[in-house]
């Protein structure tokens, strides 16, 4: 079902009709860029649907006008997407990787259009854009640390859905960096990323063969994985403040995505006259956005267990990556399953 | 090894309150479908009661409440009015999922999920038994509602085959005209009997939740009480024999785990197929041998 929204776009009809009825600057208004957003699901969902509702909220400030359509279903994706492109508007953002191909078959009919799919892993010349950070960064970097700071010298990484591009960027730079720094990598997969219990019992059964740092990309279960660790007193990584806030003493640092500089960034080059077709990864070496960021607080990166040679290090590689003097290419076989 | 078995332990003790739980309803005639959303709700329950007093034995009581509501509501749909049971077990486990989903988000009162962290239930080490090589960190350094898990097993199998208030409840789920004729009323047993499916199966939750997480997610259960429900059919109703199934499942899921980190070259999908494909051809070899309760679904 899809539902049309919203107060704000009644507002703006309202004060178009009272802007008519004064009969002044009725140009202006057209003028303005409109960007809007298709959820897969409901837009207060309080995780990856409202995350989508706060992306095209964080629009507005760089001028556009948007709005947005909830729980799109996969069949009625390419009509979601034509709609609003018939209606002129400059950003169609697919709030999921699989809009890339509803945006494949609109996109030639409106050139003058951006598409933009979040997290996606594609693009189509001249005008349908994939945007995700970059994962192989930021996996690399994680990698680095856990070796630093494991006195085993084993680490382990726990993720979801084996095989999905952004996973195995993260979950393969995550070994093929732990592993160069002189630690053994063990890589679970959890049938279901908001399973806690069950990727806490993955977690013990790392710990258990003598992992003494652990990581992983997962949603709810992440939970679960802190749990362990702050249960068997080990080192974790996590992706939000919820995290530290779990075991302060134990979490080292989160990667924090910041998706509205990442939109924000394109949006920006768009309202320039600028298109993109390509799938644009944000990380180290994309300039004033990095796409996401290595907090363990609102300001401090890394957290009290890491002492000051290692986040140098770790910083120190993140200036490499800056400067394309380190590069990472994880295949399926470094984000493999197992040692 | 002993790893593994604890391991296996964690995994099953959720199941085995819940299968427990089914028994009681399946037993009187009400198929237990509604396992899993009355697990999800004494998860939320039990988070909720441990946050607000700081005590988890308050948090347990919540979540027996919690899933004895939500039970109370299939109760009075299927038993008074009738109502097919698969539908109605169903629908409550869709509804138990929006409705703690929902109230985690207003009870924050900001539209953002309540974060609660709770310590969870440490483990009770029995003195001198838990230091028994082997045998002592596995049966005798669990945490309470594990050994509570036993405790079950055994009142549940003397009140069914052993007290006069189980053979009537069994007596219901096979020919309840009969316990009609007795004098007793069929429809309160059942009633009865589906609440406190609904009470055990909150303590299912509470187990997820309390014991190991410490917070309450969204979904939590994550289809536990569909398993449950394989368990006790593959236990034949009996409570020791349904709680070995729990073991066989959380064997099989620990055993996954293990597995894919020595690297066996299969997609991890495969790997996690494996409790699952246990359960279906458990369940296929019983076939025809296990005998369902005789009225059970069966409205009077």
């Amino acid at each position: 079902m899809m539902k049309m929204i919203s107060s704000r776009r009644r507002l703006s009809a309202a004060s178009a009709i009272l802007m008519l009825s004064s009969a002044a600057f009725a140009g202006s208004a057209l003028a303005e860029d409109k960007a809007a957003i298709l959820l897969p699901g409901s837009a207060n969902d309080q995780s990856w649907n409202a995350l989508g509702y706060a992306i095209v909220k964080s629009l507005e400030p760089h001028g556009f006008k948007t709005a947005y359509t909830e729980n799109v279903a996969d069949a009625d994706e390419a009509e979601a997407v034509r709609d609003y492109a018939n209606q002129g508007y400059k950003i169609v953002l697919g709030h999921s990787g699989r809009f890339v191909s509803a945006m494949e078959q609109v996109a030639p009919d409106f050139p003058k259009t951006q598409f933009i799919a979040v997290s996606g892993n594609e693009g189509a010349a001249p005008n349908v854009m994939s945007i995700d950070y970059n994962n192989a960064q930021f996996g690399c970097q994680i990698g680095l640390l856990a070796a630093k700071m494991s006195k085993t010298h084993k680490v382990g990484g726990i993720y979801g859905l084996q095989g999905v591009p952004n996973i195995t960027a993260q979950a393969g730079a995550f070994r093929l960096c732990a592993a160069k720094a002189g630690a053994e990598v063990t890589i679970l997969y959890v049938k279901d990323m908001e399973d806690a219990a069950e990727t806490k019992e993955a977690a013990l059964s790392l710990i258990a063969k003598g992992a003494d740092v652990l990581t992983g990309k997962l949603n709810a279960a992440e939970a679960g994985l802190v749990q362990a660790a702050k249960e068997k007193h080990v080192y974790v990584t996590g992706r939000g403040f919820d995290q530290t806030a779990i075991a302060p003493d134990l979490v080292l640092t989160n990667i924090v995505e910041d998706w509205p500089s990442m939109i924000g960034s394109a949006a920006e080059d768009v309202k320039a006259g600028k298109l993109f077709g390509t799938f644009v990864q944000y990380g180290y070496d994309t300039g004033k956005t990095t796409g996401a960021s290595l907090k363990y607080s609102a300001d401090k990166a890394y957290g009290p267990a890491v002492p000051e040679a290692v986040s140098k290090e770790v910083d120190a590689m993140a200036a490499d990556f800056a400067s394309g003097k380190l590069k990472v290419t994880p295949t399926d076989q470094d984000a493999r399953s197992g040692s | 090894m002993i790893d593994f078995l604890e391991a296996a332990i964690r995994i099953a003790t959720p199941l085995v309150f819940a299968a427990l739980g089914g028994i009681l309803s399946e037993r009187a005639g009400v198929f237990a479908v509604g396992l899993e959303g009355m697990m999800l709700t004494g998860a939320f329950a039990a988070v909720i009661g441990t946050w607000l007093t700081g005590f988890s034995a308050v948090g347990i009581i919540f979540a027996m409440a919690g899933g004895g509501l939500l039970a109370t509501v299939v109760a009075i749909v299927t038993v008074r009015h009738r109502a097919d049971n698969m539908v109605t077990g169903l629908t409550s486990n869709i509804l138990a999922l929006g409705l703690t989903t929902y109230l985690m988000r207003i009870l924050s009162g900001s539209g953002r999920p309540l974060a609660i962290h709770l310590d969870p239930i440490g483990a009770w080490p029995v003195p001198v038994l838990s230091k028994i090589p082997v045998l002592g960190p596995i049966a005798f350094n669990q945490p309470p509602l594990t050994y509570l898990a036993v405790i079950g097993c055994a009142v549940l199998s003397v009140f069914l085959f052993r007290s006069q208030w189980g053979l009537k409840l069994c007596a219901t789920g096979e020919n309840p005209e009969a316990v009609f004729a007795a004098g007793a009323d069929p429809l309160n047993i059942r009633m009865t009997a589906v609440i406190g499916c609904g009470a055990i199966a909150g303590i299912a939750g509470a187990v997820l939740s309390l014991q190991q997480v410490g917070t309450f997610t969204d979904g939590m259960t994550g289809g536990r009480g569909y398993l449950a429900l394989a368990s006790l059919i593959v236990g034949r109703w009996n409570p020791w024999g349904a709680a070995l199934a729990c073991l066989g499942f959380g064997a099989a899921e620990a055993l996954e785990l293990r597995l894919q980190s020595l690297g066996v070259p299969l997609s991890s999908y495969v790997m996690q197929m494996a409790p699952y494909l246990i359960a279906l051809a458990v369940l296929a070899g019983l076939g025809r041998s296990s005998r369902l309760p005789a009225a059970i679904g069966k409205p009077l």
